[in-house]
């Protein structure tokens, strides 16, 4: 079950990005290869929207180029998905109107809309159905007619990653997605993302490629080592960290299956490390320190 | 206490109340201008004056018969008894005329309830004029306005939905027209009307461009203000990611999304839209509620004037719960 390196499905390349003065990003290397749940961790205010924003593609780094399955890109596309804190899903659209739309958008044009009534009518039912079968899955059948003013946090959330999964991207972005939400909603929402990371297990197993590509970003150290199979840091505090932040913590995370007892004391140690190598500014050291994710990997294949 | 809130009979029994008050005050002011002791003196002064004229004619005949009298000291006795009676009675005669020659012994300015009735609502509301033009006010100026106010606001909503979601959208065509709308939208549209007359020939498309013309630079602006403001960027990305073309992107998010908006304030540009309209109609119309106000302002006869008062503020509470309905049909989800 382990990831080669070789199925890199997002790639950057030497990434950097400011606004006027201020030096956000710096020296961005970073593959992730299909089938990671990788979380990322950081001072606020560090960069990790801007950084997540590029990768997206709405807002393209200044310097650097970010890939996708070996293609440089600087526009949003249908493969990366996306889901925000706030305003994730269109407030005018029913739980299960907001799944579909991306399908509608994606394989029909205005054109067809409209000329074609018929067959969109048709193909319509289709993507509600579909739609309705995605929600029935994240546990949400029940809702599926409600606007999203009348959803909880949590349901909402779990609609905007529905929305974003029916597109199959190949990367699904995510940015403090459960950061507004309470702590108990929260662990339904970690346990749902561990079902997606168990199904690219099961799917490797078959020999298949695994569905689901994904990075979160996260402030919350418990739940980044507990949804996550690594997990990245992003930090100004390193040498040269006025230039920018860099990526100075890459190792990989325990993986746990949904609903196994989540065992915190395994976390001690690995917090204890994150917090002195992302998070405090008297501990500098230089960016490479702590990140050995791929080594790790190697010593590992190597060995068995 | 503040935001304490009431009950629902509290409620409608107070808006009830004001309703009343209205009529009571109405009533109060129509009747102490209505003025009936002026009006019974007018009488009087009528019969006064009959009775100062056969005066007149006993005093004439007194004068012939002094005058008919030889001696002289008698004679000029009763002449001067009689000049005498005469400055009186031209006195009398001067006090009594004016009296009679006051306005508004019938007071049509503040008409009662009776003559808002008998005068104003009937003769509004049955057919009038001479045989070969009989019509019924009420309707041909309703039709008249009301279709010139509909397709002059339907007009007006799509230039201004047109263009505000432009502007909102591209930064070059908010650069070109945002001069010449906040110009527009603060010199008093009905100063342009002027304008209008001479470069317009008057009919039925004037009204239009001028209900258009006068909601365009206020609408158009706060659409764009409303595209800029009420859709957050992060709904567009989503779009992107989503598979959205630009144009999808317009017309199946931000329109979408700012269409309440935009049916709220199409409200507030009705009032507005049917002033401009009943000032026109006022200076140039031959139909139509603003040209039937200005006959009757003219005449000082405001019972029909009170009636189609009413009947204005009807329409425009009709075209206001008119779009508020239709909010609520195309956006469910924006709530009250
Ligand atoms: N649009 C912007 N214009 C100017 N500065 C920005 C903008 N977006 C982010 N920044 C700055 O970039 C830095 C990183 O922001 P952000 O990526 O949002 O951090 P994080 O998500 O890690 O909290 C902050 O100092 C922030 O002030
Ligand atoms: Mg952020």
């Amino acid at each position: 079950m382990v990831a080669s390196r070789d199925d890199i499905v997002l790639e950057c390349r030497d990434l950097g990005h400011w606004f006027g003065s201020n030096k956000v990003l710096n020296g961005i290397n970073l593959q992730i290869s299909r089938g990671q749940i990788v979380a990322l961790v950081g001072p606020s205010g560090s960069g990790k929207s801007t950084l997540l924003r590029a990768i997206l593609g709405t807002h393209p780094p200044r310097t650097g180029e970010v890939l996708m399955d070996g293609a440089s890109y600087r526009s949003p596309h249908r493969d990366r998905g996306i889901v925000y804190q706030r305003y994730s899903l269109l407030p005018f659209l029913t739980a299960q109107q907001n799944v579909a739309f991306g399908l509608k958008l994606d394989q029909t044009s205005l054109a067809f809309r409209c000329f074609q009534f018929w067959e969109w009518a048709k193909l319509k039912t289709e993507h509600m159905d579909q739609a309705a079968e995605l929600l029935d899955r994240v546990g949400l059948s029940a809702a599926k007619d409600q606007y999203p003013s009348e959803l909880s946090g949590g349901m909402r959330q779990r609609v905007a990653i529905a929305q974003a999964l029916i597109m199959r991207p190949k990367l699904l972005l995510l940015d403090e997605p459960f950061g507004a939400l309470d702590e108990a909603t929260r662990e339904d929402l970690q346990v749902m993302l561990l079902k997606l990371y168990s199904e690219n297990v099961e799917a490797r197993a078959k020999g298949e490629q695994p569905p689901y590509t994904i990075l979160i970003v996260t402030h919350e150290l418990n739940e980044a080592l507990y949804v996550s199979d690594r997990v990245l840091g992003l930090s100004q505090y390193h040498h040269g960290g006025s230039e920018g932040a860099a990526i100075v913590y890459d190792k990989a995370a325990p993986v746990y299956r949904p609903h196994a007892p989540k065992e915190l004391s395994d976390f001690v140690a690995q917090k204890e490390e994150l917090l002195k190598a992302v998070f405090s500014d008297e501990v500098i050291q230089h960016h490479s320190e702590y990140v050995s994710f791929w080594e790790d990997r190697e010593k590992l294949t190597v060995d068995a | 206490m503040i935001r304490q809130p009431i009950s629902r009979s509290w409620r409608i029994g107070l808006g009830i109340a004001a309703i009343l008050l209205l009529m009571l005050c109405y009533t109060i002011l129509s009747q102490s201008r209505q003025n009936t002791a002026r009006r019974e003196q007018h009488t009087v002064a009528g019969k006064r004056l009959t009775q100062l004229a056969e005066q007149q004619q006993q005093l004439d005949l007194q004068r012939a018969k002094a005058e008919a009298v030889t001696a002289e000291q008698p004679r000029q006795r009763a002449l001067d008894r009689l000049r005498e009676q005469q400055l009186k009675l031209d006195k009398d005669l001067l006090k009594w005329r004016q009296i009679e020659r006051e306005p508004n012994a019938a007071d049509r300015t503040v008409p009662t309830w009776g003559m808002l009735i008998m005068e104003g609502l009937i003769r509004a509301c049955t057919p009038q004029g001479d045989f070969e033009r009989k019509e019924t006010w009420i309707l041909v100026d309703f039709k008249a306005t009301a279709w010139r106010l509909l397709t002059g606001l339907l007009l007006g909503l799509a230039i201004s939905v047109f263009l505000g979601i432009l502007m909102g959208c591209f930064d070059p065509a908010e650069a070109f027209f945002l001069p010449p709308f906040s110009f527009f939208s603060k010199v008093p549209a009905t100063a342009v009307l002027p304008i209008f007359f001479v470069l317009v020939q008057i009919n039925f498309k004037m009204y239009l461009a001028i209900i258009a013309f006068g909601m365009l630079p206020t609408l158009a602006q706060s659409i764009s203000a409303s595209v800029r403001k009420d859709v957050p960027e992060e709904l567009l990305f989503k779009a992107y990611t989503l598979g959205a073309s630009q144009f999808e992107l317009i017309w199946e998010v931000i329109f979408r999304q700012v269409l309440p908006r935009i049916l709220d304030a199409a409200r507030l540009q009705i009032g507005p839209a049917l002033v401009l309209l009943v000032a026109a109609e006022w200076m140039v119309a031959g139909e139509g509620i603003g040209y039937r106000l200005r006959l009757f302002f003219q005449r000082t006869d405001m019972t029909v004037v009170f009636v189609y008062v009413l009947l204005l503020g009807l329409v425009g509470l009709m075209a206001d719960y008119a779009l508020i309905w239709l909010r609520r049909k195309l956006c469910p989800w924006f709530g009250d």
